[in-house]
């Protein structure tokens, strides 16, 4: 019993991982904290959910579409938005961050209406058991898929010209401007890798949960947990962190009930703020 | 020029205070209500600006006060009988204790990590108070009705209200004179130079957030008494965060006025179009809030001081210093 909760809490990990890596990512290059990862992994969520209704494609195949999708929308709005006051103070970027949040939930409220929608695929309760331990297929892929798309962004930061330009940028600003790097578009691609992440994350969870135009506010505040948790500045932060909320989560709502689920997130959050401010994995300034 | 802008000032001061008493007789309980409304955002962003403007802690978190004065008043009211006379002000200082108790280890953390924390606590002090018994969890609570006419208790709420925003206003006012206000004023500045020069600043920005605790928890106690009943993701919800900062940085960050101003503005801005869209009205909302921060970052007080021109040049050369 025990290990059922820790295993369905490790799965669900996986999926908040997925969902912190491209808030991580963002904050740690560019000091912005983006309010709005909700709400593009809930566009990503639509994404997935238009694309099975209307033309049946399966989820695990619109998640590359969602994913594009996704990173087209986040490279423009960095491009031609938030460039234009990412040297203010962090109350502006916060702000910013939050008016793109209201726009993009109401826009979808409004074109979507408030239903609560589900992705039904005909595997989706498909199942097998090891021991004790009952696995559902589509949560073991969504957690593999989440850790797949960590290597990835771990291959792109560090194995390419790209990745260099992005870490050189979230070194120092002037720096790299000054050996030739395109700050502006750099930023872009950055953030539009972040909410091209979210798009992954929102696809996997159209599969595995209910989805509506207000589910973003929630998620965002999970992902911040999961950063804080895990640490900025290294890759492996958010699935650490990832990890630790999903079964720490999976064990508090078992000990204490569900409605505890976001007293104990939200307490974890706090705590570790306090007590280890740079998180598990972080690198100490 | 400086003179021109404290000119602007005191007139804008003179219209809003004249205004301000006479609206409640000229006008219906709709109006009056609208008004109220107004005066409550005006004081939780008046009260963010001391934490969030004057000391540059960025609380993600205030609305934690208004829903800790708001069930610190439903609770002592219905469970313990307590009278509003007294339920109100406890409502201010059980805000402003939970601050200090807050503060002390929140207000370590700088920058991102404080915005983040205090929303965290925001956030858990909302799940806790749903699974509360005495605070009668997510099913809400309900408090004592008024022994007065409609009319009389609109007229009641509002003048409550505008008391709680002037006490808020002078008393930052006064704050400002005196060492606190030097203080806190050089620790958004420059938190080492400050420590360096001697001042305190825990026990100064442990103060800026219970002084902002106090006056969002009276805020509290109004709305709750007004409203009648209450739950957790009305009164906790952080939407209203938000808006008390939106509306203190539309006004103007770290000025006196400029959230009073801002509320002012975002309110009927909100209530123009919730009028004439009923369903997108939010979604102009936030076109509204993205066009704001771009373009007047600084605020409306900037503008309207007097010490750079306005026109589209005011407004491309506030792009040009942040872009990258």
């Amino acid at each position: 019993m025990l290990l059922q909760i820790i295993v369905n809490g490790i799965l669900k990990g996986g999926l908040y991982a997925l969902m912190a890596l491209g808030m991580s990512l963002i904050w740690g290059v560019m000091d912005i904290i983006n309010i709005a990862h909700g709400a593009f992994i809930m566009l990503g969520a639509y994404c997935t959910y238009w694309l099975f209704n209307l033309w049946g494609v399966d989820p695990f195949i619109s998640l590359f579409l969602s994913i594009i999708f996704m990173f087209i929308i986040g490279y423009g709005i960095q491009r031609y938005l938030i460039n234009l006051v990412i040297r203010a103070t962090i109350f502006i970027t916060l702000i910013l961050a939050f008016g793109i949040e209201i726009f993009i939930n109401n826009l979808a409220l409004v074109m979507w209406t408030a239903d609560v929608r589900k992705v039904q695929v005909p595997y989706g309760a498909s199942n097998f058991s090891i021991g004790c331990v009952t696995i559902p297929y589509v949560r073991l892929g969504a957690f593999f898929i989440a850790l797949v798309i960590a290597l990835v962004f771990y291959f792109v930061l560090n194995k390419t010209r790209t990745g260099r330009s992005i870490r050189a940028t979230a070194q120092d600003l002037d720096a790299a401007r000054l050996v030739g790097v395109d700050v502006a578009k750099t930023y872009a691609l950055t953030f539009g890798m972040g909410v091209g992440a979210a798009g992954a994350a929102g696809t996997l969870w159209a599969v595995l949960f209910p989805i509506n135009p207000m589910m973003g506010g929630i998620l965002t505040l999970k992902s911040f947990v999961v950063v804080i948790i895990g640490g900025l500045g290294t890759m492996f932060g958010p699935i650490i962190g990832g990890l630790t909320l999903g079964v720490a989560e999976a064990l508090g709502s078992n000990w204490f009930g569900t409605t505890y689920e976001n007293f104990i997130s939200f307490t974890i959050l706090v705590l570790v703020l306090i007590f280890l401010p740079k998180g598990i994995l972080g690198k100490s300034e | 020029m400086a003179q021109r802008g404290a000119t602007t000032k005191k007139l804008i001061l003179g219209i809003l205070i004249i205004a301000g008493i006479a609206i409640p007789f000229f006008s219906g309980n709709f109006i009056i209500r609208f008004f109220t409304n107004t005066l409550m955002f005006a004081v939780l962003a008046s009260a963010w600006n001391i934490i969030g403007g004057y000391t540059g802690y960025a609380s993600f978190g205030n609305v934690v006060f208004l829903g800790i004065g708001a069930y610190v008043s439903a609770v002592l009211m219905e469970k313990g009988g307590v009278p509003f006379w007294l339920a109100f002000p406890a409502s201010g200082f059980g805000a402003a204790i939970f601050a200090v108790l807050i503060g002390l280890p929140v207000l370590r953390l700088k920058g991102h990590y404080f915005a983040i924390a205090t929303l965290g606590v925001a956030e858990a002090m909302k799940a806790l108070v749903d699974n509360l018994e005495i605070t009668e969890g997510n099913s809400g609570i309900y408090l004592p009705m008024m022994n007065l006419s409609v009319k009389a208790q609109y007229i009641f709420f509002y003048f409550m209200m505008m008391g709680v925003l002037t006490l808020t206003l002078v008393v930052t006012y006064i704050m400002l004179k005196k060492k606190l206000g030097y203080g806190l004023i050089a620790i958004r500045e420059d938190e080492e130079a400050a420590n360096s020069l001697g001042v305190n600043a825990t026990l100064f920005k442990v103060t800026s957030f219970a002084l902002s605790g106090f006056f969002s928890g009276l805020a509290g106690s109004l709305y709750a008494f007004q409203q009648g009943f209450i739950k957790p993701e009305s009164v906790f919800d952080v939407g209203v965060t938000v808006k008390m900062i939106v509306m203190a940085v539309f006004g103007g960050i770290g000025s006196l006025l400029g959230p009073l101003l801002g509320a002012l503005s975002i309110e009927v801005i909100s209530e123009i179009l919730t009028n004439y869209f009923l369903v997108a009205h939010t979604l102009f909302f936030g076109a509204i809030v993205i066009l704001a921060i771009v373009f007047t970052p600084k605020g409306i007080m900037d503008i309207i001081s007097g010490r750079k021109k306005f026109g589209i040049n005011y407004l491309l050369q506030n792009i040009r210093d942040h872009r990258v």
